[in-house]
């Protein structure tokens, strides 16, 4: 019996989309059987993020109103030798479509066939995340260090503490710069950590590539020596129990020929 | 004997009705008891005003109102208060919730909003745009970044007493304050409170003799 993971975030635009695909993706590199569902009913892009858009055939909406069986939606993603699935949202009706029943028929009846179910969720607190949340069994909360991204990221922990799932909600932060967090323009991740109270699931450093990789379709993780893939891989190994320390702010490599030249200078 | 019975006090008449004869009996020798004293409204000088006592009976609104009814019928007496020995489980509650001092410590987050009854000695942390709101007084121990209020939702006699400084707002009753960054130090004794001019105003633990003689007498002052 697999997991259910919803990941919400209540501000827009942190990187929920992109956190799933990649969390999605990093799990099935690792062997697990992953099913990512797109619960952005009406602005669904999970689909292109993966590079899947052009397989879709039936939706999230076609399943729930028995327009179709679940196995005839799932849009299986071929690199990824049958590990990694597609739920992917409808496009043409809105977050009404779905009720938190349906949702959780849907994910119930996915949960026996794959380790990990990871629901991507909508922004916002309305119907489509109370869609999200129900049929979830943990939950990833997905911020950025800015103060507004911190502000909806409490609220939506208090709510889910006010519907609480089986396992408590935990944390990720998402597009940390290394540069202004070490000079202290950002806000700290052990400050962002204490304020919400919550575990911190992992962090992720900003990186172009997220950007240029997303927009091929093919997620960051693919990069091995990408530090936004191997925090992404470094939360993939936590959520299956390992024990991975952070990355380490400060270290950030530079391997120019200038700076390895230094080094040589530096090294007596 | 008698369900009714009809006993003076110092303060004027008391009317019991006993417990443990039935309503209906009760009715009955109201009626007759009532009936007995009868007189002429043109001799009678002043209306006799009834205590009436239900013992360990509560009575319901519609089991008032027969009641009422019964003696409006007879114009010398009239009903200055009915009461019992007894309250309900609810009233008690709520009578508890009014007069205890609540612990509580809880994370109140961005949109939530905490509502209780009587004082709060509150240990807990308020993030920014979490609200505290008690009909009390709070005492407040805890990390506050978001909104208190005391005395909701009009008792501009309640305080609040912990370090402000972080708060986003502190209200009393109607009156509310936005507390500006540099405007409070960093102390756990500060206390807000609503002054005679109906203005939020702010004061130290010791000045509290002064801000508020009742709560301070109440607390152990002389």
């Amino acid at each position: 019996m697999g997991k259910a993971i919803v990941i919400t975030s209540g501000k827009g635009g942190v990187g929920k989309t992109t956190t799933s695909a990649n969390i999605g993706t990093a799990l099935a590199l690792m062997g697990k059987r992953v099913c990512l569902m797109d619960l952005d009913i009406g602005l669904r892009n999970l689909d292109v993020v993966l590079g899947l858009d052009n397989r879709i055939i039936y939706d999230i909406v076609d399943v729930a109103e028995g327009r179709a069986k679940l196995p005839q939606a799932l849009v299986k993603d071929k690199r990824f030798d049958d590990k990694l699935y597609l739920l992917p949202a409808a496009q043409n009706t809105d977050k009404t479509a779905l009720q938190p029943e349906q949702v959780k028929e849907i994910v119930d009846e996915l949960k026996p066939d794959y380790d990990y179910v990871l629901i991507d969720c909508p922004a916002g607190i309305e119907q489509g995340f109370m869609n999200a949340v129900a049929g979830a069994d943990a939950a990833i909360v997905v911020t950025t260090p800015e103060i507004s991204a911190v502000r909806d990221a409490d609220r939506v922990v208090g709510l889910l503490e006010q519907h609480p799932l089986t396992e408590a909600p935990r944390l990720l932060i998402n597009r940390i710069r290394r540069n202004m967090m070490q000079d202290g323009s950002m806000m700290d991740i052990d400050e962002i950590t204490h304020h919400l109270g919550i575990e911190l699931l992992g962090i992720i450093f900003d990186d172009d590539a997220v950007i240029t990789t997303s927009n091929k379709g093919e997620p960051i993780v693919m990069q091995t020596d990408n530090p936004a893939s191997q925090g992404y891989r470094n939360v993939a190994r936590r959520l299956e129990g390992e024990t991975v320390p952070l990355m380490k702010i400060t270290e950030q490599e530079d391997t120019g020929f200038w700076h390895k030249v230094s080094g040589w200078f530096h090294r007596g | 004997m008698q369900a009714a019975v009809l006993r003076g006090t110092q303060n004027g008449y008391d009317l019991v009705l006993k417990q443990s004869a039935s309503l209906d009996q009760v009715l009955v020798d109201l009626k007759a008891l009532l009936e007995n004293l009868k007189v002429d409204p043109q001799t009678m000088d002043a209306k006799v005003s009834l205590d009436v006592l239900t013992e360990d009976r509560i009575l319901t609104a519609d089991e008032k109102t027969k009641i009422e009814q019964l003696v409006a019928g007879y114009p010398r007496f009239e009903i200055h208060k009915i009461a019992a020995n007894v309250i309900t489980l609810a009233d008690a509650i709520q009578l508890r919730e009014r007069e205890n001092v609540h612990l509580l410590s809880k994370v109140i987050r961005n949109g939530q909003e905490v509502v209780m009854q009587g004082d709060v000695l509150f240990l807990g942390t308020i993030h920014e745009g979490g609200k505290l709101r008690t009909s009390g007084n709070i005492f407040s121990m805890g990390s506050v970044a978001g909104i208190l209020q005391a005395g909701y939702p009009d008792d501009e006699s309640k305080l609040i007493m912990g370090n402000l400084q972080t708060a986003q707002q502190v209200r009393i009753a109607e009156q509310f304050d936005i507390v500006e960054p540099a405007q409070l130090t960093d102390s756990r004794q500060t206390i807000a409170y609503v002054n005679d001019l109906h203005v939020l105003s702010y004061g130290k633990l010791e000045q509290l003799k002064k801000i508020n003689p009742k709560l301070y007498n109440q607390i152990g002052g002389i």
